[in-house]
Order: C-alpha cells, then structure tokens, then sequence
C-alpha cells in the first residue's frame, strides 16, 4: 500500500478522532462555565427545581424567549432573612438561577467549539479527496473510501446540528444603540 | 498617616500573595544559578584551533567572526544552529557533522564520498574495513582534544581535512549565482567571510560530538543525532523525559484532585441581579485613548503586513524556486521574508498591548493627566520609526548594503525573534519604558490608595515587567558565545513572551471582566495571582527547555525538562478553568435593559481560551520531553506550536483587546458588527485550517523521518520538496486564503473606522472625566459594589497641568 495512503488513512482517523474529542472537552469546559453560576445549587430533572445548600426550593417563574433559558427564583422572604445572602445575590427579589433550554450546542461559545469540530472532519473529507484523486487504485479506493463517506457523515451530522441550534446572543441593534439603564 | 487609613487593604488573604512571591523567589534564584552555570560550564569557544602537526588552523575570533556572518545574514532565518532558527534550509550543527564525518570515515578506508562530503552510493564493501573506518571516525569525533589550560583545540587529522574540503562546499552555496536554495544570488562571496562562516559551523560540530570532560556524551547532550559519531540519546534524555511525563500526570492528578474539593476554586455562584450595559459611544473617551486608535491602526496594518509576508514565506515551502513564475527570491529572499514575518508578529501584538494598555489605565484610574494624548503620539511615532527601522534595516542587512557593525547597529543583530539591529532594540525598551511611565501617571493616585497586591497595582507591575524582560535581550551579543547568546535569547522567547506577557494579559483580561461586571474583584485577582503562581513554577525555570542542545550543562536539561512539564499542569488546568472562565463573558444570562457591546471582543478571549489549551498545551507538550526534542527540534512540529500558541493566544488577544476598545470609538450606530463576525471566524478557522492541514501532519512526517532515517535527511531540501510534502503544504492554501481575506482584512477595516470616528469625535475631550463616568461600563443595581474602593469617583486628581 501507498505509504501516502496510508499517512492520509491515520491523519484521517486522528481529525475525526480529534473532533470528537474537543466535542466532548468544549461541552465539558462550557459546562464548569455553566457550574460557576450554578455553584453550591442542584437541579432536580424530575420535578425541574433547583435546590440551595441551605435547602431552600427555587420553582420556575419565567421562560426567556430571546436568550431560550427558563428562569427559576426562590422566595424572596426566606432569601432576604437568610444569612448566605451576602455571598449569593444582590437581588431583594429572592436568588435567580437560569437554565438553557437548548442542548449543546447553545451558546455561542459553544458554537465556536463546534464549527472548529465541524472545520476538523471537513479537512479530513478534503484530505482523503485529494489523497483520491492522486491515488485511485482499486485497493486504494477500498480503504480511502469508506473513511471518506464516514468523514462525510459525520460533517453533516456535526454541521445540520449546529445550523439548526440558535446561539442565544442577542442581536446587535446598531440602528438603536444601547441604552443606559436607569440608575 | 492620613494617606495609609485611605488605602484599601488587600482583598484576599495574605497567602495568596506571600506564595506568589516565594514561587517567583525561588524560580529566579534557580535561574541565577542556571546562567552561572552557562557561563562556567557552557559549551567553550577554544582561543586556537590546531591541526595534528600544530599548525593554526583557525582561532576563536575566525568561529566569533563565522557566527556574526551567519546571524547578520540572516541565516538564522533560513537554518539552523543547534537545532534553532528557520526550517526551510539545513541545520548547520548537522549538516557540518554529517558531511565531515562522512569524509572522515571515507579517509579512514571507508566509502568513498563526493566533493560536497556526501556517500556517493551505498556503503560498495560493507566489510571489516569499513566498520574499522566507521569505528575510528567515532573514535577521532568523540575524544574531546580541548586543553582547558592553554584553551586551544587540537582536531584530528580527518578533521583537519574535513574542514579544508568542506570550506569550498560552503562556499559553493552561499555563492552560488542563482536562488534555487531560497537565498539571494551570491548572498555571502568574501572568501574570509565564507572561511569564518564554516569555521563557525565547524565550532558547532565538534561541540556537538566531542564528549565533555569526565562524562560519556557531548557538550549537546549528543544532539544532534547522528549513528557516524555515535550521537544518541543520553541517559539523562530517556530518565528525566520519564520523570517529566510522571511529574505531568501526578502534577495534573493532584491539582484536580485538589481543587476539585473545592468546588470551581471555592467561588459560589454570587448572582448580579440587572446588569445594564452602558452604550459605548456615550463614554467619553480621553486624549490618550483617542490617541489608540492610531495603534490600533498600526497594529492591524503590521498584521495585514505579516500575513502577506508569510504566505509568501510559505510559497517557498510549496513551491522552492519560483513564486508563480517570478523569481522573488532574487527581491525577497526567503531568510528576509521570514525574519520580516517573525518580527512583526511581535510587532504587531505589542502594538495591541501598548494600546490596551494606555486605553485602560484611564478607566481603572478614573482619570487622566493632560498631555497623554500627546505622550501617546510621541510613542506612536517611536514605535514606528523602530518598526520601519527594522523592516528597512533587515533588507540592507541581508542584502549586503549594510555590512559589520553598521548591520548590527542598523540592520539585523539576527538572532531569531530577536533579529533587530541593536539601535532598534534600544530604542524598543526605552519607547517601552515611556509606555509605563505614561501608565504611572495615569495610575499613581489610584496606586497610592490601593495595597501592593490589589489588582491596579498587579495591573503596574505586569506593565513593568515587559520593558524590564524584553531588556534582557540586550544582553545576547553577536560577538558573545552562542551557548551564551541562546542562554539570553530565550529569556526574551520564552520568559518574556509566554510568561509576563501572559501574567499581563491575564491581569487586563480580568480587569476587563470587573469592568464589564462579569465578575467581582475577589475572584478576578484569585485568578491572576493562582494564573501568576502556577505559571512561574514551571514557567521559569521551564524556560531552559529550549537549551537542551545548545551546550549547556545537563542540568539545564534536567530541570528545564521537569520544570517545563509541570508547567503544563497549569496550562491544563488553568485553561480549562480560564476556557470556561472566558466563557463567561461570552454567556450574558442577567436580565440587561440593554445588550452586551463586546461580544465579538470576548467571542475572541473565548478563542484564547480555545487555543491556550490547544496551541500552548498540547501542541505545546507534543515537542516538550527531551527524547521527543532531540528528533524533533527545528522541524515542522515546533512551528505548528509556534503558530497555534503565537497567533491563537496572543494574536486573538491582540484583535479583541483592539475590538474592545474600538468599540467605545466607533458609535454604536456604525459598529461594524458584521465585519467583527467575519474576523472572528475568519482568523480562527484560517489557523486552524493552517496547523491541521499542514503543520501538524507535515511535522508528524517529519519527526518519523528524522528518528526513522536521521535527523539530517529530515532537514534536507529534499524531504521538503518531496511530493507528499509538497501536497501538504499546498493543501494549507484554503485556510490561508480564509485567514487573510476573512481574518485579517476585516480586521484593518474596522481599526480604519476607529481612526475615522475618533477624528470625527475630536471636539470632545474626557479629560479629567468626573463623577459622570465613574461607573464607566456598566450600572449595576442594588449592593454588588462592596468590592470597589471606597472612594472612586468625584474631584480629579491635581496634577500638573490639569
């Protein structure tokens, strides 16, 4: 075998390989970003509460549309009494914590992540098309080939994903500007 | 005693701080002992050199001498030395070694070679008399004939014979009539130029195979690999390159271990309830950062600068001998085209962190004396004249207009990333001093109210650091040792660019992040002092991993091995917390009454994150170990980590400290908000593009080459031009285009509307801003400000002319 098609084959594999990966650490490191704000709170899925390390219960009280993200606060008596307070939140309204609705990946943060994913196996469908093109023996095609359309599948599952996930970050509205908020 | 109640106390605890300067203590006093030891120990340059019968063959200033017409030439930005300069021609170390040995075995009795010092075929009678051939040019190359009493060399007769046939070879392609090699026509023909000049290479040769006294390995540590003279890896390559990965994994395990009990370093989430934008036009902006609006104009022009020179740097490698056609390398030589690329990258970056700097030392001083503009001005210009100087100097330089110490002072010193002429150097670190003056003054009432360890004065001493290590540099010479002047060189390389400028940006990323109330003061300086401290335990004495082969004592080796690995614990570690640190900015979730403005300036801390983790750490670990080193070192491996941990960290840094910025310059109405898009992932996925389509496959190749075949047959034009190589540089096309038509040109358009709207804006002045603008990015409601000085706003500070 070609030791060309052989380096393409590897170097391939590695692209693929390593998409998957910088997937996994992307949605790993967005995710501890993600903890920062929710630090020192659970989350019930089953119910869809939140719980602070003082025990008390934050339900659900609105769904942003713009930023996609459910809203959930605590009563704002038992915040106001309690002596975490200071190192919680500023808020008189009771803690706010926030939940994205989307899944990964969400954010714009997340989307850089990804369209680097995406950039990896679509080098890696280049790649092996030009290793193609130079090298099309029938045993050459057998080998490049598979990985070729396997590279292919996973460029557009990869990609139709993060086409169809919005990025949640508001829209720049420069015909307005932005306003400063009363003091 | 009124001013000391005024000063707000230090926000953490004291250990923070007291660790931090007992780290860079220790790192230092290691780093002392280390130059000590380069200077007592390091490979030496002999007085004379003799032949058997004791005729002089050439003396310490003839290799001195060679070494300034290698740097001045600029063939440190074509080869070369000790496995450190440009990869497109040999390494000369090597290259020397392999051809005089090749001679030696050939007189020896062993295969014949031609007049260049190559084998003509293979070896015709691999017999006994060739292995005893093979066996007494180990022996002639090994035995270490220096005298350290009288300080002269005696070589053997084979090498005495080597150099004399070999000096014709040199002569041969440093005069050559065309630029087939990538240099200009008849670059070097003074025959006592290309005399010094193989002497010099000769020096390396013999220094890089002669073992040193009392031990079985050369003053390289054996590097560079070559079986002829028995150079292989040494004991101390194999033992520490295990140690260090060990001391990684533990290093990593116990840190996470750690901290992970902790939970996120022991930050709670602490909600900022209604965080509400300040529309950036509506700040007033100061003369001194109208004036960063030039700089950052500058900087996005050096930038377009650099892009067009690398890629014509990187036609070379696709295509040797003609660039479509045209024969630029009889214009633009290769070697002038790469220290022109290496250079402004520098430039350039710098350029962005002057300005940031300027431009924020307002906003955290809460006002500015008069004159700043014009200071501003003045540096600019400065800043100009050394750039133009360089550039200008470089081509007189390597085009020979300049010769001897006219090309040190005005053309190129030539020691890679350091290749100013020694004017500009000087006039770089004074211009830099300026720069933290006209922080100082903008700062120092702020600085007088604030303990040592708070984050204004962090933000100072940062500055401080960058003139004062830069400076260093000053102390590699062309007539120095060149184990000395790469000693010196690499404090610049690597303590300077990756660590201050790193402890810096970290201190003006966070300052950003407070500003902008993403995150308290508490946390932001818990990170810059956990960022300075872990760095500086393996970053400085990490420093001596570049030395493993340039002749100094193994300790080097072993320490700068250790050290190095560990500091990719923080780099993982720290990353990943700084990757999602940086995320933060990025993932607005607050109520706003108004949008977030810098979206596209943190989308690009969000890319250093990305490429911190990627281009410094990985990459960066993938040619760390001395054992991968010693086959690795100047190959395409180490300018994938070059490009992805230079361009992807500091180089996104510089664009989204230059949006931030341009941001308050240019009115929200005419924000380019598309054109800021368009850069941000037109710069990220050209570098990436970049490093997975060719640097890292190529460097891959290449490293299987060097240990497969030799390290000399890795770095031979030959290899470079081979066929599959050649389709993998052209394959880096793409990304290249993307970078610079989508990355970088977007980039010098929105710098050009900063300067547009900062002109138009000239009637306003924010001089002595007031009470107005103390809370100058964001209103924060409710009691979050229990971090902030007590006294921030109100009466300007009096001083001179305000």
């Amino acid at each position: 075998m070609n030791t060309e098609v052989l380096l393409a084959v590897g170097y391939a594999a590695l692209l693929l390989g390593g998409a998957l990966l910088l997937e996994w650490l992307s949605r790993h490191t967005h995710n501890r970003s993600q903890a920062w704000r929710t630090s020192g709170f659970d989350y019930d899925a089953q119910h869809d509460f939140w719980v602070c390390h003082k025990g008390e219960q934050l339900w659900p009280t609105e769904f942003d549309r713009e930023k996609r993200l459910v809203r959930y606060r605590a009563k704002a008596t038992v915040c106001n009494a309690c002596p975490a307070k200071v190192d919680c939140t500023d808020s008189h309204h009771g803690r706010e914590v926030t939940r994205a609705v989307d899944s990964w990946p969400h954010s714009e943060a997340g989307r850089f992540h990804r369209a680097i994913a995406v950039m990896l196996v679509v080098l890696a469908v280049f790649e092996l098309a030009v290793v193609l093109v130079r090298n099309h023996e029938p045993s050459q095609i057998a080998v490049l080939l598979p990985l070729f359309l396997l590279a292919l599948a996973v460029t557009w599952w990869l990609a139709v994903d993060l086409i169809r996930t919005p990025s949640n970050f508001p829209e720049a509205k420069p015909a307005h500007g932005n306003r400063i908020g009363a003091k | 005693m009124e001013e000391k109640s005024a000063r707000r106390g230090f926000l953490l605890s004291k250990g923070w701080l007291q660790a931090v300067i007992i780290v860079m203590l220790l790192g230092f006093t290691v780093l002392g002992i280390l130059a000590y030891r380069t200077y007592e120990d390091g490979a030496p340059v002999p007085v004379k050199v003799l032949d058997p019968q004791g005729q002089l063959l050439f003396d310490g200033d003839d290799i001195t001498a060679g070494q300034q017409v290698f740097l001045h030439n600029g063939l440190m930005e074509y080869g070369s030395v000790f496995g450190h300069g440009a990869y497109l021609g040999p390494d000369y170390t090597a290259d020397y070694l392999r051809r005089s040995s090749n001679i030696a075995i050939a007189e020896n009795g062993g295969p014949p070679v031609d007049e260049d010092g190559m084998e003509l075929a293979d070896d015709p009678d691999p017999g006994p008399a060739s292995d005893i051939a093979r066996q007494k040019t180990i022996n002639q190359f090994r035995e270490n004939q220096f005298d350290e009493e009288s300080n002269e060399l005696t070589f053997s007769q084979t090498q005495t014979d080597a150099f004399n046939k070999l000096i014709p070879y040199y002569t041969r392609f440093f005069s050559a009539d065309n630029t087939e090699n990538g240099l200009r026509k008849e670059a070097i023909t003074d025959p006592e130029d290309l005399r010094n000049l193989t002497a010099f290479f000769a020096w390396s040769a013999w220094a890089s195979a002669a073992e040193r006294p009392g031990k079985d390995y050369s003053y390289t540590n054996n590097w560079p690999p070559e079986p002829r003279v028995d150079n292989s890896p040494t004991a101390n390559a194999l033992v520490w390159s295990a140690i260090s990965l060990v001391a990684l994994l533990g290093g990593i395990g116990l840190l996470f271990g750690a901290f992970g009990r902790y939970r996120d370093l022991g930050w709670h989430g602490r909600e900022q309830t209604v965080v509400s934008f300040r529309d950036p036009s509506t700040v007033a902006l100061t003369p001194g950062q109208k004036s960063t609006a030039w700089f950052f104009f500058v900087m996005a022009a050096l930038f377009v600068i650099q892009c067009f020179v690398g890629a014509a740097v990187q036609h070379y490698r696709a295509e040797l001998t003609s660039f479509f056609g045209f024969d630029l390398a009889a214009i633009l030589p290769y070697n002038l085209l790469r220290t022109w690329h290496v250079q402004l990258s520098l430039f350039w970056v710098a350029t962005s962190f002057v300005a940031a700097g300027i431009f924020l030392a307002p906003m955290i001083a809460r006002r500015e004396p008069r004159g700043q503009g014009k200071l501003g001005y003045f540096l600019l210009v400065a800043l100009a004249v050394v750039v133009f100087g360089t550039l200008i100097g470089s081509y007189l330089g390597i085009h020979g207009v300049l010769e001897d110490a006219a090309t040190n002072w005005f053309g190129l010193q030539g020691f890679e990333y350091l290749d100013l002429a020694r004017l500009w150097q000087v006039l770089l670190v004074v211009g830099l001093i300026v720069w933290v003056y006209m922080l100082f003054r903008v700062m120092r009432s702020r600085l007088r109210r604030e303990h040592p360890g708070n984050m204004p004065w962090l933000f100072f001493l940062a500055a401080c650091a960058i003139p004062a290590f830069y400076a260093v540099g000053l102390l590699a010479r062309t007539a120095e040792d060149f184990t000395i002047t790469e000693f010196w060189r690499f404090w610049v390389v690597h303590l300077w660019v990756e660590d201050f400028l790193e402890i810096f940006t970290t201190v003006m990323v966070a300052y950003m992040f407070v500003l902008l109330g993403v995150v308290r003061e508490k946390v932001a300086l818990m990170v810059i002092l956990l960022d300075i401290g872990l760095y500086s335990v393996g970053g400085v004495v990490g420093t001596m991993h570049h030395l493993y082969f340039s002749g100094t004592p193994s300790e080097h080796m072993a320490l700068g091995a250790f050290f190095s690995a560990i500091e990719v614990v923080p780099l993982t570690f720290l990353t990943v917390e700084a990757w999602s640190f940086l995320q933060l900015g990025a993932n607005q979730e607050s109520k706003s009454t108004s949008d977030f403005p810098h979206r596209w300036a943190v989308m690009f801390l969000v890319a250093v994150g990305f490429w911190n983790f990627l281009g410094a750490g990985v990459f960066g670990f993938l040619v760390n170990l001395p054992i991968v080193s010693y086959f690795e070192i100047g190959t395409a491996l180490t300018a994938n980590h070059a490009h992805a941990a230079m361009m992807g960290v500091y180089g996104m840094l510089a664009i989204g400290l230059s949006l931030f910025c341009l941001r308050y310059m240019i009115p929200s109405k005419k924000w380019p908000e598309k054109w800021a898009k368009v850069s941000f992932w037109g710069t990220n996925i050209g570098l990436a593009w970049m490093c997975f389509a060719t640097l890292l496959p190529l460097g891959i190749m290449q490293l299987y080459k060097s240990v497969d075949d030799g390290y000399f047959e890795a770095r031979q034009l030959d290899f470079l031009t081979d066929k599959t190589t050649e389709m993998l540089e052209w394959m880096r096309l793409p990304g290249d285009v993307v970078f610079i038509v989508f990355g970088a040109i977007p980039v010098l358009y929105m710098c050009f509307l900063g300067v547009k709207y900062t002109i138009a804006r000239r009637g306003e002045d924010g001089d002595g801003r007031g009470e107005a603008d103390a809370e100058l990015f964001t209103v924060i409601s409710g009691t979050s400000m229990e971090d902030e000085p007590p006294e921030i706003s109100g009466r300007p500070e009096p001083t001179p002319g305000t």
